[in-house]
């Protein structure tokens, strides 16, 4: 049973990863930085448990609004520019802070023993969670509970004025300007709370593993923080969940018997899905119980499929 | 200052600048498609590596003399990269760019598993040309394989050059880079001109495949990763769009990695790197080329 | 519609591959399944340990099996799982091994995969407190020093390097006397490499009277190498020792040999004595003297050799760990008594964990290993250098 626990602490900490790159997609901005405030997360909440002895949940927070903060801090300069330009300035952004990592040495002394990032070597015995007497299903709650409260609060904002907002920016960037709506505020903002996302994943994620080092949070974590919102469709967070199913659940654990033939199935499947659902698997509105009631009537979907550039 | 000092910046600049040109046609690559296409291709260092090692497998099984293996490499990294178009980008809608990014994404995971696969992740040699031919300058040594690998790159360049503004076709290629709704009003055929950028673009990346593992003198699917993503940021220090720019920029990323790496040693080279590329997008977000700026 | 077909064939997939292990069990079996990265570029490493592993299964098994407490003799089945050299994935799949009746795994190969699967098993055993994994590892790959100590359920049968490689410059300083000056070129991005160049070959090579007289360090995805080799040529060591992976010691070793660099000595990485160095560059790698677990000097390691070649895997001293392993676990099944039933699951892996824990001495190929208190071993070793395009035995300290 532990097993089918552990793959859903990994559901959970890829959904977070995926929303984080959500928030900033609703935007139209495809940012490559995701994978750097993941690492930003898992090395802060780490030192909070493993270095300074914090519980778990204000350590996440910590971790959440330390990459928020960040993420901030970068939004600025990297939001100056769009499109292929900011994916690149952003996997510029994420790099920087892998290797940042990769230089980082810092450790303490807790009962005799050095804890704390060593450079190439990594952070090892982040084990908050075994130490402390969680079991595995405690931990898959908890996951969840965060996940739970994470996809809420972004479904919730989907439904606010916040949520037009972001969309409004992310289908056209010249009509959302000429209503008064400022560009810089509101991407700098999606890229905010996407850090926070970002870090509280991260932060859960040092703590499942125990181990972490700079490897980890390479260019192909980036991609996949994008891939799975827009696998899933950016309608709603639903899509990003589906997403991290379709792509843990099955491609990489469910294809497992197939040996070294599934890591070639990984990529054909991910580019067939595409060609099928280029909006995304949940395509690019949230399924509507109105809508789903009412089918006769067409869904006033036309204006806005228009240009999505 | 001392001299070895002095030696070495020289030496150090004078390899990254023969060792960038394979990054700027890897950004070159990336330009053509993106100008055509508006669109940002990231199976294209995959395709690349692929591409290499059709040449290399001709190498293993026929002996194939250099020429022949370069020109399969390139040969065969165009094919794929058509198969690229057809498989990524002729299907999915125009107005929606993600699922053609995602899309390469996938395409990309597919070739580099594919080619290991194939391979087994060996390390396999790769036929190199003056290996051990050295032009001294006194106390600098230029590398006589890296000149050759300069020298086919500026020919690529240069036939390319030809192409793009001699030719009928560059002509419709760069009215569809322009104005792709009137470039087809004027009958021309936006999907034979994406075909063939593809086409062209993979030739070039195939070049640059095949000189980077002639230099290295073995080819390890490894190397994929790294021509991306050099060549993605030569392209955007040069500004998107433009060919010199792409040039330019390939060669200053070869020259300032280099000398970030004596500076300041491996590990902290590539931070360099990036904050300059990040500079670069802050100050001038446009690229050294740019028209443009920021253009999406 | 797809959608949820796909869904369901992703479910249906998960529940039958645990439904087939549960089935598996009511023959008279033991399993003991592998894993590590079997795809992607360090595929390789997975691919010949799981050669490894079933050739000497299917050895074991071809003799009769392993006996149990009741006397009844079980055939031990095993599996190989892909982890891709990615730690989530592979706490995944010992989670799902630890989900089996499987009473023991073996593996991983990556380092970066073992550091932090270790951490999830219990630290020490009869800790009430630490709720950690309680399912034993027997490692055949992952080389970085010092990783068995992470948790007591671990076990490793991988050499030790601090030992060889202080014994071949131990051995280096008695037949070269005259060689004075150590010159390393390290991959800095890669756990093991780095671990052994600064932790072991150095402290090594500066006890046995070797000056270093300067490091090199690069990345694993480096392709230029002029720099370092710069660096090197100036200081015209006497020894250069190379600790990276095969790709990048190719890379490194082609430089030297274009700015000749002629050091009388060149040391390598334990985990290049693989075939791979040889296929990428055989004619640069030329004189690479490097110490090793796994040679084919005796009978019983010939046919070994052959019996994984038979597989399609290739032996080395990695896959030779997984050999071994398999070998040991017999014994260990045999010597522990161990039930082979779904009610004794529980207790058959403390057994196994225990019977491990107390071994001193287990039978390996080249002879003897020793087993540490911490979990780690100590292995018989050659000391091989590439030969006209093979690996050829130096020195064999054992005879």
């Amino acid at each position: 049973m532990d097993f089918y626990f552990g793959l859903a602490q990994i559901f959970g900490v890829h959904t977070l990863l995926g929303l984080s790159a959500y928030v900033v997609l609703l935007t139209g901005q495809v940012s490559m930085a995701q994978a750097g405030f993941y690492a930003i997360g898992a090395y802060t909440a780490g030192a909070m448990t493993a270095m300074f002895g914090l519980h778990i949940l204000p350590a996440i927070v910590i971790a959440g609004l330390v990459s928020a903060a960040i993420a901030c801090i970068v939004g600025f300069p990297a939001l100056r520019v769009k499109g292929l330009m900011l994916v690149v300035a952003t996997l510029a952004f994420g790099e920087m802070v892998r290797l940042f990592f990769f230089n980082l040495s810092w450790q303490v002394e807790r009962g005799g023993e050095l804890f704390g990032p060593d450079g190439a070597e990594g952070f090892r015995s982040i084990r908050y969670f075994p130490e402390n007497g969680w079991e595995v299903w405690h931990v898959t709650v908890f996951i969840w509970i965060v996940v739970a409260v994470v996809m809420a609060a972004l479904w919730w904002m989907d439904r606010t004025r916040a949520g037009a907002v972001l969309r409004a920016v992310g289908h056209d960037e010249v009509a959302a300007q000429s209503i008064g709506l400022n560009l810089t505020a509101v991407k700098v903002g999606a890229m905010t709370a996407g850090g926070f996302i970002a870090g509280l994943g991260g932060g859960i994620y040092a703590h499942t593993v125990t181990h972490i080092e700079h490897g980890v949070f390479g260019v192909l974590l980036a991609t996949f923080a994008i891939a799975y919102p827009i696998l899933g469709g950016l309608g709603s967070v639903f899509g990003t969940l589906l997403a991290v199913l379709f792509i843990q659940g099955f491609l990489i654990e469910g294809l497992r018997f197939m040996g070294d033939w599934r890591s070639l199935l990984f990529g054909a499947l991910i580019v067939l899905a595409m060609n099928l659902r280029p909006n995304g698997l949940l395509g690019e509105h949230a399924p509507r119980l109105k809508s789903i009631l009412r089918l006769g009537k067409p869904a006033p979907d036309s204006l806005e499929t228009k240009d999505a550039n | 200052m001392d001299y070895f000092f002095i030696i070495d910046f020289v030496q150090s600049l004078v390899d990254g600048l023969l060792f960038g040109t394979t990054y700027a046609l890897i950004g070159i690559g990336f330009t053509l498609i993106f100008g055509v296409m508006r669109k940002l291709n990231l199976a294209y260092g995959a395709a690349a590596l692929a591409g290499t090692y059709i040449g290399v497998a001709a190498f293993l099984a026929f002996d194939a003399p250099p020429p022949v293996v370069f020109l399969l490499s390139a040969l065969g990294s165009g094919i794929i990269g058509i198969v690229v178009y057809y498989c990524c980008f002729r299907f999915t809608p125009t107005q929606v760019p993600m699922a053609s990014l995602l899309a390469s994404v996938g395409m990309l995971l597919f070739i580099d598993e594919a080619v290991v696969h194939a391979s087994h992740g060996m390390p396999v040699p790769y036929p190199s040309v003056f290996r051990n031919a050295i032009i001294e300058i006194g106390d600098i040594w230029v590398r006589g394989d890296l000149l050759f690998v300069f020298g086919i790159c500026v020919v690529a360049m240069g036939v390319l050059f030809w192409l793009l503004y001699r030719t009928p076709l560059g002509l419709a290629t760069r009215a569809v880079s322009q104005q792709p709704r009137a470039a087809a009003l004027c009958g021309i055929d936006p999907t034979r001109v994406n075909l063939l950028t593809f086409g062209i673009s993979g030739v070039l990346g195939g070049i640059a495949g095949a000189m980077t593992a002639a230099a290295v003198g073995v080819l390890s699917p490894i190397i994929a990763l790294g021509l991306t993503v050099k060549g993605l940021i030569a392209v955007v220090i040069g500004g998107l769009g433009s060919i010199p720019g792409a040039i330019i920029g390939g060669l200053l990323v070869g020259a300032s990695e280099n000398i970030f790496l004596l500076l300041r040693g491996v590990t902290e080279r590539d931070i360099y790197v990036m904050l300059m590329l990040f500079l670069f997008l802050t100050l001038r977000p446009g690229g050294l080329f740019g028209s443009t700026a920021g253009r999406d | 519609m797809k959608l949820k077909a796909l869904l369901k064939a992703g479910v249906l997939g998960v529940s039958t591959l645990a439904m087939a292990s549960v089935a598996a069990a009511q023959d008279k079996t033991i399993r003991i399944v592998g894993f590590g990265a079997a795809s992607g570029v360090v595929g390789i490493f997975g691919q010949n340990s799981s050669a490894a592993m079933s050739a000497a299964f299917e050895k074991i098994n071809a003799e009769g099996g392993v006996e149990l407490a009741d006397g009844s003799k079980a055939m031990i089945e095993t599996e190989y799982y892909d982890d891709r050299c990615n730690a989530e994935e592979g706490i995944s799949v010992l989670r799902r091994i630890a989900s089996t009746d499987a009473l023991v795994a073996i593996g991983p190969t990556c380092s970066n995969v073992a550091e932090p699967l270790f951490g999830i098993l219990q630290a020490k055993v009869d800790d009430e407190g630490d709720t950690g994994l309680q399912f034993p590892v027997f490692t055949d790959v992952a080389i970085k020093g010092g990783l068995a100590g992470i948790s007591e359920w671990v076990f490793r049968n991988t050499p030790s390097e601090s030992q060889m490689y202080d014994d071949l410059f131990a051995w280096l300083r008695t037949n070269h006397p005259d060689l004075k000056t150590i010159y390393g070129g390290v991959e800095e991005d890669f756990a093991h490499s780095r671990f052994t160049w600064y932790s072991v070959m150095k402290t090594a090579a500066e006890k046995h009277g070797f000056e270093v007289v300067g490091e090199a360090q690069w990345l694993l995805s480096d392709t230029n190498f002029s720099n370092q080799a710069r660096g090197m040529r100036r200081a015209e060591p006497d020894v250069v020792a190379i600790s990276a992976h095969p790709f990048t010691t190719c890379g490194m070793l082609r430089e030297m040999t274009r700015q000749r660099i002629q050091p009388k000595i060149l040391v390598g990485l334990t985990s290049s004595s693989s075939l791979e160095t040889l296929s990428g560059c055989a004619n640069e790698a030329e004189g690479l003297t490097i110490p090793t677990s796994f040679a084919p000097v005796n009978e019983e390691a010939k046919a070994a050799a052959e019996a994984v070649v038979a597989k399609g895997g290739q032996m080395d001293l990695h896959s030779a760990s997984a050999w071994e392993n398999a070998m040991i676990l017999k014994d260990i099944i045999e010597a522990a008594e161990i039930g082979g039933t779904p009610e004794t699951l529980e207790e058959d892996r403390r057994k196994i964990r225990d019977a491990l824990a107390e071994l001193e001495n287990a039978p390996g190929l080249l002879g003897s290993n020793k087993r540490l208190p911490d979990g780690e071993a100590v292995k018989p070793y050659v000391f091989v250098h590439a030969k006209d395009g093979s690996w050829d035995v130096l020195h064999n300290p054992g005879s």
